[in-house]
């Protein structure tokens, strides 16, 4: 009964919908301020019919109530409560209304922060949210229904794949949804902005702090895909350029680059027709993911049972929201008045060479994933391309920009003066090759250790740099305290995502660079040293799970403080689907990870196979990614970047 | 005239957007599976391999192939493999009804459990080889069981099957090659 | 004479065991350069699939045998295609793959420098005054005055 009510307020949701798009549309064209007015109120509603929808489901899933088909394939009642829950999520139906749960949950947002702003604005920012919840609300309605009922329910569910049930997993999707849908919302700016004709300084005051949250979002929502793979996936890897992956990477690199745009156009009101471009672009990137998770025309290790019909119906989608606002915007972009100039040694023209460098990454990871599309087209011929490909093309596009952040934020606005700046440039040059050649002299390393670790030191050095001169370190320290905490928190954003970008790359040069990497048979009893780790192989037993068998193995370990831990790796068969799977186990540190993978029995007694990883400094990487979020976070707490700030003079 | 310039411009991401959806859509109709690999041996040679003995039946290699009376099928099967078990009865209509020779290579398999099988379900095959550690079939592209090669009178590989071959696979596809290799120098 | 028996017999166990070492080394970077064909995405590396094994048994023994890396990729390729290669090929065919990279960093640069030359063209604003160009001019207008 639960489950019928949802299905009906979902459809009502998408009647709703349909008004949230005509009312506003059909306001603004006639200049109607009551209808323009009533957008706000048919959002309220969408959203809390689409609210109730979903917890039917929810409560489907926490109930198990395996009648319902999506339930009993993708639950079980064994499953604890977290997981029943995230369960909702982890299929294409459930994940699809809780996509348009963000989005009307995004639309309420917009109308309730922007009470203030221009009504004629607000109304098609609205209208066109309403329009992509039609579009989604009938994708789910007519070919993804997760309402449906089966008749002879199975009492137990199928769903047990232990492998997904994780916390990073489970919160993952909801993450990178707030973070896609996030994008939805600059997305409505722009095509509003084209509509109407200008874009005035309201405007870029809005797209900023959207623009802000969806990559924070995206940003966390990624890296917890990426730590789920590297506990759960048995390699030691934490990213695969599996076009799965790459489908958020694209929208990430296109919301970096349009965050660093906007703040050109907020600041000196130029560079608008680029930056309304790249929000239909990172949009249309999120588009694109979906297009690629879910309709099965590349080979990938995460994507959701595939389905032709549903590609189709994505790809429509995709022409219509893609194809209709890069049509727009060819028509109207060229009589949007251009702002302001500036000479290219500027902030602004750094920022420009920043947006090079992350379309041009935007792209190149487009062209990887889609190579293997275009070839077969072409030359109907199958090629295939992996990581070495990426990480080839990749690195060497970053380099630049990194580069670049360093001393950009040094530079003035509108025409930098040159002296000074290569002072700067050349003292955070000696400051970081001395680090990283020292490091490189200590422990030994390759070339590009050391190219990572300059470029990590450059960033850390020239981040510093830049903070001490804005906070003025020749003055007494009273001052210097003074001016630190009048430094708008926004500057404070920047150098913390900065430094967050830093401590990245040290992650990921340290853990492939003095990576230890053991594959060998051990047999019970035996003891390896690894670094100033010893591992003793003390113990293997059967163990058994709910649809699983596995065989556990025991390892003492004794850190060099002779600290003692254990840790349980797994090597799972599970009779039902004839599958084995490794789980593994993992001593995780601040300066390195112990990672134990169990492999198969081998012939001689109690001997198995193992592959020991010890990675240092690998949980920088997620440490990195984080301290970006928080700098993301500072700045969105900025009161000047407060949704609806000075509008109070409009 | 400068205005027209910066128009064209503006319309360069709209046209390379649908460029791109020209490709999806063209993936979308044809429904392939990307996992699915097509053979880099078509119209080649069949390549020598060095098969084992299976007690009891003829061996092979690929000397067999060439120089043949006619169209001839090379069958990789396995004992512990179950979509073989599932086109073994099509494989015995081939044999029996079409009479078309089939050549086995038995892959990476315990060579008494594969005697069972044929005693116990029936032998197809001309003759067969084993290939016990895998080796010979890497020569063939082989990357998985079952997989069928269709072999003309000169020993080249005409098509390869991926999969078990089931009655629609057998009626539409197999048989149709098989006769337009026989007509083929009549 | 024993002790040049024991030095040539450690010599050559060490040798063996560097030997081993450097093959280790180029099956490891030659395993990540493979695909494994019937996992969805994975390298042999990563891949503990049968067929994954028995391809690295192949590309070890090779290693072994002194071939190089490229007449071990063209023995798989010639059996498999050019599928089971991770990294592209650098053929005619792929050669926007490689240069694309490099292509949209120059178009970017060559799109952004005629615009915004465009611009400069229509526009005719002064540049600002830079804080030493001000100083100057508030001295000079400082001295006008008096």
């Amino acid at each position: 009964m639960i489950i019928e009510l949802g299905h009906f307020l979902l459809a009502l949701a998408l009647s709703l919908s349909i008004f949230q798009f005509l009312v506003p549309a059909v306001g603004v064209k006639f200049n109607s301020h009551s209808m323009m007015k009533s957008t706000s109120i048919i959002a309220y509603m969408s959203f809390i019919l689409v609210l109730f929808s979903f917890l039917s489901l929810v409560y489907a899933y926490i109930t198990s109530d395996f009648s319902v088909s999506l339930v009993a394939k993708n639950s079980h009642s064994l499953k604890p409560l977290l997981y029943k829950i995230s369960g909702v999520w982890g299929n294409h139906e459930g994940s699809l209304l809780l996509w348009v749960l963000i989005l009307t949950f995004y639309s309420v947002a917009v109308a309730i922060l922007g009470r203030r702003l221009p009504l004629k604005l607000l109304s098609l920012v609205l209208s066109c949210q309403g329009l992509i919840a039609v579009a989604f609300i009938s994708f789910i309605l007519f070919t993804s229904n997760p309402f449906v009922r089966i008749f002879f329910p199975n009492a137990e569910g199928e769903g047990f794949n232990p492998i997904l049930q994780d916390f990073g997993l489970a919160i993952h999707p909801p993450f990178l949804y707030l973070g896609y849908v996030g994008l939805s919302v600059t997305f409505s700016f722009s095509i509003a902005a084209l509509l109407v004709g200008k874009v005035d300084t309201i405007w870029v005051k809005w797209v900023r702090p959207w623009t802000l949250i969806a990559w924070v979002f995206l940003t966390i929502g990624i890296a917890l895909g990426s730590w789920w793979a590297y506990r759960e996936l048995g390699w030691g890897g934490w990213w695969f350029w599996d076009p799965v992956e790459n489908a958020s990477f694209m929208p990430w690199l296109a919301a970096t680059a349009l965050l660093h745009s906007s703040i050109v156009a907020e600041k000196r009101d130029t560079l608008k027709a680029w930056t309304i471009l790249l929000a239909i672009i990172a949009f249309s990137f999120c588009l694109l993911g979906t297009f690629i998770v879910r309709s099965g025309v590349l080979v990938s290790v995460h994507a959701f049972a595939s389905d032709p019909s549903r590609g189709l119906y994505i790809l429509l989608l995709l022409v219509f929201f893609t194809g209709g606002g890069l049509a727009l915007f060819a028509k109207r972009a060229p009589y949007l008045k251009s702002g302001s100039l500036f000479k290219p040694l500027s902030r602004e023209g750094a920022l420009v060479i920043n947006n090079i460098i992350f379309a041009s990454a935007a792209a190149t990871v487009l062209l990887g994933t889609l190579y293997p599309i275009f070839i077969d087209a072409i030359n109907n011929s199958k090629v295939s391309v992996g990581p070495p490909y990426f990480e080839a093309v990749f690195i060497p596009l970053m380099v630049p920009a990194i580069l670049l952040c360093a001393f950009s934020p040094m530079l003035s606005w509108k025409r930098a003066i040159i002296d000074n700046i290569i002072e700067r440039i050349i003292a955070v040059f000696i400051c970081s090759l001395f680090l990283a050649s020292l490091i490189i002299i200590i422990y030994g390393g390759s070339a590009s250790a050391f190219l990572g670790l300059f470029l990590a030191f450059w960033l850390i050095c020239g981040t510093l740099y830049e903070f001490l001169i804005k906070v003025g370190v020749k003055s007494s320290f009273k001052t210097f305290i003074q001016r630190a905490l009048n430094l708008p928190r926004s500057a404070y954003g920047m150098s913390v995502a900065h430094i967050g970008v830093a401590i990245f790359i040290i992650g990921v040069t340290v853990s492939s660079a003095w990576r230890i990497d053991i594959e060998k048979p051990i047999i019970l009893g035996e003891k390896i040293i690894v670094k100033d780790i010893e591992l003793t192989f003390k113990n293997i037993k059967k163990v058994e799970g709910p649809n699983w068998n596995a065989d556990r193995g025991e390892f003492e370990i004794i850190t060099s403080n002779g600290a003692k831990h254990f840790l349980y790796p797994e090597r799972r068969f599970y009779p039902a689907s004839q599958v084995n799977t490794s789980e593994p186990a993992i001593m995780s540190g601040i300066f390195s990870d112990l990672y134990i993978v169990l492999g198969e029995s081998l012939q001689e007694e109690d001997s198995f196979a193992f592959r020991i990883y010890y990675s240092p400094f690998i949980s920088w990487i997620w440490f990195g990614i984080l301290l970006m979020a928080m700098g993301g976070i500072l700045s969105l707490s900025d009161r000047k970047h407060r949704l609806g700030y000075g509008l109070k003079q409009v | 005239m400068k205005n027209k310039l910066k128009y064209f411009y503006s319309y360069t991401p709209l046209i390379v957007f649908l460029i791109l959806v020209l490709f999806f859509a063209r993936q979308l109709i044809l429904k392939e599976d990307p996992s699915e690999l097509p053979s880099v041996l078509i119209d080649e040679k069949f390549p020598s391999i060095i098969l084992s003995e299976l007690v009891g039946y003829k061996v092979f290699s690929n000397k067999n192939l060439i120089n043949a009376n006619g169209p001839s099928l090379v069958n990789i099967w396995s004992s512990w493999c179950v979509p073989c078990k599932v086109e073994h009865e099509y494989l015995m209509s081939m044999s029996n009804n079409y009479n078309i020779i089939i050549y086995g290579i038995n892959y990476k398999d315990n060579k008494e459990d594969a005697l069972k099988v044929l005693d116990l379900n029936g032998n197809p095959f001309y003759a067969i080889g084993a290939d016990q550690d895998g080796m010979q079939s890497i020569n063939l592209g082989v990357y998985g069981v079952p997989e069928t090669f269709i072999i003309d009178r000169d020993g080249n590989i005409r098509y390869r099957h991926v999969g078990p071959i089931l009655e629609y696979d057998m009626e539409k596809i197999i048989l149709p090659i098989i006769n337009k290799i026989k007509q083929e120098r009549l | 004479m024993t002790t040049i028996i024991k030095f040539i017999f450690c010599f050559f166990i060490i040798s063996n065991s560097v030997l081993a070492d450097t093959n280790n080394k180029a099956a490891y970077e030659l395993y990540k350069e493979l695909r494994c064909l019937v996992c969805q995405n994975q390298s042999l590396l990563e891949s503990n699939a049968p067929l994954a094994l028995d391809l690295k048994k192949v590309v070890m023994d090779k290693i072994e045998l002194g071939q190089s890396k490229n007449e071990i990729k063209k023995f798989l390729v010639d059996r498999y295609g050019e599928f089971i290669l991770l990294k592209p090929k650098y053929s005619i065919q792929n050669i926007l793959l490689w240069l694309g990279p490099i292509l949209f960093l120059l178009i970017g640069f060559f799109v952004t420098f005629v615009f915004l030359r465009k611009q400069s063209m229509y526009k005719e604003e002064p540049l600002p005054l830079t804080n030493e160009e001000e100083n100057s001019l508030k001295k000079i207008l400082d001295n006008n005055v008096s």
